[in-house]
């Protein structure tokens, strides 16, 4: 009986357990397909080609997204170029030298820590912190500003992507390439580098994907341009900022550009997502 | 482990003609931080032969190659004290080139460790780093090289593909050729068969001992068949202490040392 009793239990410990986690797939799917949906239905009415070569109109008036889109490939791009740069050779570091002697070893674990505390710090601060270092010294706002604040909201991404893909590489991948007489940094570029590219170009990948929506230290920053602009010393205008704007605003038109600009924003991250899948997918088979 | 360092280690090291040695060490100490892992070790290793480094796990033949070309250098906390004498020159001077000092001595690995780049890239890397040559003896290079690890065959229409898409045997036989490219006079390698089936191993052994005819080699292996099929001499160690070294035949047909007896009438280890 004993032993009856103790599988019936278990297999309404099970059930429960099951069903639970089950409701709680269909709730976060639910809620996810709310959100592309209420995009779809709001944002495909509002799509046509004048999005892509119009700029953000006045009131009432007719216009597209162009200097939206433009500005926010511009602030991104600029901004990964640095964080990758930064990052790749941080998360180097981290992986490849600081074991190396203790102090590094010290300065390796306070590095560690602060790019965990950035990883997950509030991007609003982050802006503000711009706003302060880049955009009250030259009295302006301006696209150089932003591209600061999204790189500082990628890079801890890839240095971390970085590091953790280093140190997967088999220990004695690094001594064969020193054993040829290469010296480390040659074997770190040539072999390791190359031996991680997939795994650092997920993780930049992924990063982008970040900040590609990110608002609030655009607004301390770059803030807006209603006209097309390709100077980053100026105001520059972005896709997230024209969203927040239009979003909020009285005039149907606005609102529903800024359907059409979050549509835009979560295709651009959807795809990138699949990207790396298949990235990673095909890693895996290689 | 305590009895261990009361108990006596006669060694026994026969003697080879001085203008024969390549390499030898004489008083090798080595340390990861403070364990002390190499006791004392003076072993000769002969100009063009093959020497066979064998005993138990953990017996410091690794440690002992590693200490060879410095290898363990990259790693903070281990260090060797004594003597490796390189033609003469102590490597363990301070202010020695590393990296020279590591094409000069060349490692193969346990597991192979292609590069993620062609094989024709693979078997360049070193040439590359010091040598600035044309194409076509670069081109000659990789053939020849890859001709005495007998590899070329097998990958001669393929030089431009991976060298990741290689069998495991192909793959370690890519390694020494790698190894061979850049010309080096001391061939080390550890274990280099235990991750390749029979057909392989035989043919990489092949490989060596063509190879002999031109380079110093020392072998790390615990198949004591392999020592006696290539090694021209050997050494066997325990417990990071060289207990004999003979020639091959002398050290499997009539060890001095019990312990060595014991290990190759499988006793123990």
């Amino acid at each position: 009986m004993a032993v009856l009793d103790r599988r019936n239990r278990r297999q309404i410990a099970n059930t429960a357990f099951v069903t639970f986690s089950t409701t709680a797939a269909v709730i976060a799917i639910t809620a996810l397909a709310a959100i592309l949906f209420s995009l779809l239905v709001k944002g495909v009415s509002g799509l046509n080609l004048d999005i892509f070569l119009l700029s953000t109109p006045a009131p009432q008036s007719h216009g597209g997204l162009a200097n939206a889109i433009v500005g926010s490939l511009m602030l991104c791009t600029v901004a990964m170029i640095g964080a990758v740069i930064v990052g790749v050779l941080a998360g180097t570091f981290l992986a490849e030298y600081s074991g190396l002697h203790p102090l590094l070893n010290a300065y390796g674990s306070v590095v560690r820590f602060l790019n965990d505390v950035l990883l997950s710090a509030p991007s609003i601060l982050i802006g503000l912190f711009v706003y302060y270092i880049a955009v009250r010294p030259v009295h302006g706002f301006n696209g150089w500003a932003g591209a600061l604040a999204l790189g500082l909201i990628a890079a801890p991404v890839v240095t971390r992507t970085t590091e953790d893909v280093l140190k997967l590489q088999a220990k004695q991948l690094r001594e064969s390439g020193v054993a040829l007489g290469a010296p480390m940094w040659v074997t770190i570029q040539k072999v390791l580098w190359r031996a991680s590219s997939g795994g650092i170009l997920t993780g930049a990948l992924l990063a982008f994907a970040r900040i590609s929506g990110e608002t609030a230290p655009l607004l301390f920053t770059s803030l807006g341009n209603q006209f097309m602009n390709f100077d980053l010393t100026k105001p520059i205008s972005n896709l997230p900022a024209v969203i927040f704007q239009f979003g909020l605003s009285a005039y149907d038109d606005w609102q529903s550009l800024a359907w059409v600009g979050a549509l835009l924003i979560a295709f651009a991250v959807l795809s990138i997502n699949i990207l790396v899948r298949v990235l990673s997918q095909e890693q895996k088979r290689s | 482990m305590t009895d261990t360092k009361t108990e006596v280690y006669e060694s026994f090291v026969e003697a080879i003609p001085a203008d024969t040695i390549k390499l030898e060490t004489k008083n090798l100490d080595f340390f990861y931080g403070k364990n002390k892992s190499l006791h004392n070790v003076s072993i000769p290793f002969q100009r063009k032969s093959i020497t066979g480094l064998i005993g138990p796990s953990g017996c410091g033949k690794s440690t002992l190659l590693r200490a060879l070309n410095r290898i363990y250098a990259l790693y903070p906390g281990q260090k060797a004290e004594g003597q490796i004498l390189l033609d003469g020159a102590n490597v363990l001077d301070k202010g020695v080139d590393l990296s020279l000092l590591r094409a000069r001595v060349g490692m193969v690995f346990q597991q192979p460790t292609p590069f993620p780049m062609s094989i024709y890239d693979n078997v360049a890397f070193g040439v590359r780093l010091y040598e600035k040559i044309s194409k076509a003896d670069l081109d000659q290079r990789v053939e020849e090289s890859l001709k005495r690890s007998a590899l070329w065959n097998e990958v001669k229409d393929k030089l431009h593909t991976s060298g990741l898409g290689l069998s495991g045997g192909q793959q370690q036989r890519l390694c020494v050729a790698r190894t061979i490219a850049v010309r080096p006079e001391v061939i080390l390698l550890d274990e280099p068969a235990s991750a390749l089936d029979p057909i392989s191993t035989a043919k990489l052994e092949e490989t060596l001992v063509e190879l002999k005819a031109d380079y110093t080699i020392v072998i790390v292996t615990h198949n004591l068949q392999q020592a006696a099929r290539i090694s021209d001499h050997a050494a066997f160690m325990f417990l990071g202490r060289l207990i004999e070294f003979a020639q091959t035949a002398k050290l499997f047909d009539n060890p001095k040392a019990s312990r060595t007896a014991d290990y190759i009438t499988g006793r123990f280890g």
